[in-house]
């Protein structure tokens, strides 16, 4: 689960800036499917089975209430479904929405991906030198939510045993719910200057100060990242020579099917799904690696594995 | 539990309220097949909708814009028509009528949606306002004369004329003086 991280942080960033300057920027519902299907398997790969479903339960949600929500509010259009209020309700509002709904959520998806991957002391490493007040304010502000996430948990069990969530209405939980969320709000604060006067404490951003890294640029890093820039070279030709362009209002543009256009898919798809593949490679090559170990005597295969030896 | 229920009532009463203000029609009720008839005693007002100064400013309009599907050649959208004048009709009440009778597409605000207490015409036949450069927008004239104030504010007399024009300059290319002044006013 690792092999993607374990590459030079600068190429991380250098990949994640890629896919999101496009998948933030362009409305072509092909580069955005691409990018909601990578940045949701490769989210996967990085979580345990559980969180797969956790994360559906909120996005999925969140989808239909975008979609939902546009055509309510845009009736350009040429294909009136009905009319709401004398104002139209179009298909063309209703798959703008879609596609602006998969726009949000492969976004997000793709910044819970970096937060897994660029941790905090990447981002020092990378802005450290240049930007220290920035960088820290950007680590902190990205490990704000899981933070948040992980803290509110443990508040609320300490308010559990209090005796706090006893009533059963679900007015009462959801005041009670409320409460915990205002004293978090007051953490946090507090947290983020804590950490602030705690990295100053330490003489963080003073001149001459050294810092100790375990990231060193190597060849594959090199092609990790020229593939990246190569990648999205391609995407931008695409989108600078029109062909990848498209509009929904008030007609919707037919999708250019143009070599150069493919060409803007295929590219895309291949970097989105980069770490995906990385993955699976480093896979193969591990059970290759391991069917090339004897399998005789006390070294057979199935002893390797850590849960078997404890049980001997 | 008692909160609960209490709850429960808030909610179903707001989704009541939300149901109750919607008013869903399909597309064959909302356009008109038929306009009530002429008859020699009826009052009428005549209507047309033009966008002429779009062709002069034909590299501001939005590429997805710029055929004549959406921008007729000629620039008239709704030639000058004849329509029936019902009691107390506003300029928005023979527009609204006039584009279901011929399924001229329209988005409007509310009057109950701004702070003009008028309806705001967005768009028709999918120009909107800002659809060619950013003094861009619909604008109407009865008699020749630019009201300054909302169309569902106007109401009109027996042999008026409506004139609803897409102006690319806030008015000054259709000949509408008093948004030009203002701004030059607003400006000093």
């Amino acid at each position: 689960m690792n092999t993607f991280a374990s590459y030079h942080p600068a190429v991380l960033m250098l990949y994640f800036i890629a896919v999101l300057l496009i998948a933030m920027f362009t409305q072509n519902p092909v580069l955005l499917a691409l990018a909601l299907l990578g940045g949701v398997s490769f989210c996967t790969l990085l979580e345990r089975p559980k969180d797969f479903l956790h994360n559906m339960a909120f996005y999925i949600p969140l989808f239909l209430m975008i979609a939902i929500t546009n055509p309510l509010f845009s009736h350009n259009g040429v294909t009136p479904l009905f009319f709401l209020n004398g104002n139209p309700v179009t298909l063309e509002a209703v798959l703008y929405g879609l596609d602006i709904a998969a726009m949000l959520v492969a976004v997000m998806y793709w910044f819970k991906c970096y937060n897994h991957i660029m941790t905090s002391e990447k981002i020092l490493f990378l802005f450290g030198k240049v930007i220290p007040k920035l960088s820290l304010l950007l680590s902190t502000a990205l490990r704000f939510v899981p933070l948040f996430k992980a803290q509110i948990k443990k508040i609320h069990q300490a308010q559990k045993a209090m005796g706090l969530y006893a009533s059963n209405s679900y007015v009462d939980k959801l005041r009670s719910a409320v409460r915990v969320f205002s004293a978090m709000l007051t953490w946090s604060l507090e947290n983020a200057i804590d950490t602030g006067s705690s990295m100053k404490a330490r003489g963080y951003g003073l001149k001459g100060r050294s810092h100790f890294a375990l990231f060193r640029f190597t060849a594959r890093d090199g092609l990790l990242s020229g593939a990246a820039v190569f990648l999205l070279a391609l995407v931008l030709l695409g989108t600078a020579l029109k062909e990848t362009a498209f509009s929904f209002y008030p007609r919707i543009t037919a999708l250019s099917a143009s070599p150069i256009a493919i060409l803007a898919y295929l590219a895309f798809g291949l970097l989105v799904f980069l770490p995906f593949l990385l993955e699976i490679v480093e896979n193969m090559r591990w059970k290759a690696l391991l069917s090339s170990v004897p399998k005789h005597g006390a070294l057979s295969l199935s002893d390797a594995t850590p849960g078997k030896d404890d049980k001997k | 539990m008692k909160k609960d229920l209490l709850a429960i009532l808030f909610v179903i009463l707001v989704i009541a309220a939300v149901i109750n203000g919607t008013h869903i029609q399909s597309v064959d009720e909302y356009y008109l097949t038929h306009i009530d008839d002429i008859t020699p005693e009826s009052e009428t007002v005549t209507i047309s909708v033009r966008c002429d100064t779009i062709l002069d400013n034909w590299e501001d309009l939005w590429p997805e814009l710029q055929s004549d599907e959406f921008v007729p050649p000629d620039g008239v959208i709704l030639p000058e028509t004849e329509y029936v004048l019902r009691e107390g009709d506003t300029v928005f009440d023979i527009l609204d009528r006039a584009v279901r009778y011929n399924r001229i597409q329209m988005e409007y605000q509310g009057a109950d949606k701004n702070s003009f207490g008028s309806v705001y015409i967005q768009g028709i036949h999918y120009l909107y306002e800002f659809s060619c450069g950013p003094l861009s927008g619909w604008m109407y004239r009865v008699n020749g004369e630019f009201p300054n104030y909302g169309c569902s504010k106007y109401e009109l007399e027996d042999g008026d004329v409506i004139e609803w024009v897409y102006t690319c300059d806030l008015g000054k290319d259709v000949g509408c003086a008093w948004m030009g002044n203002q701004g030059e006013e607003a400006a000093q």
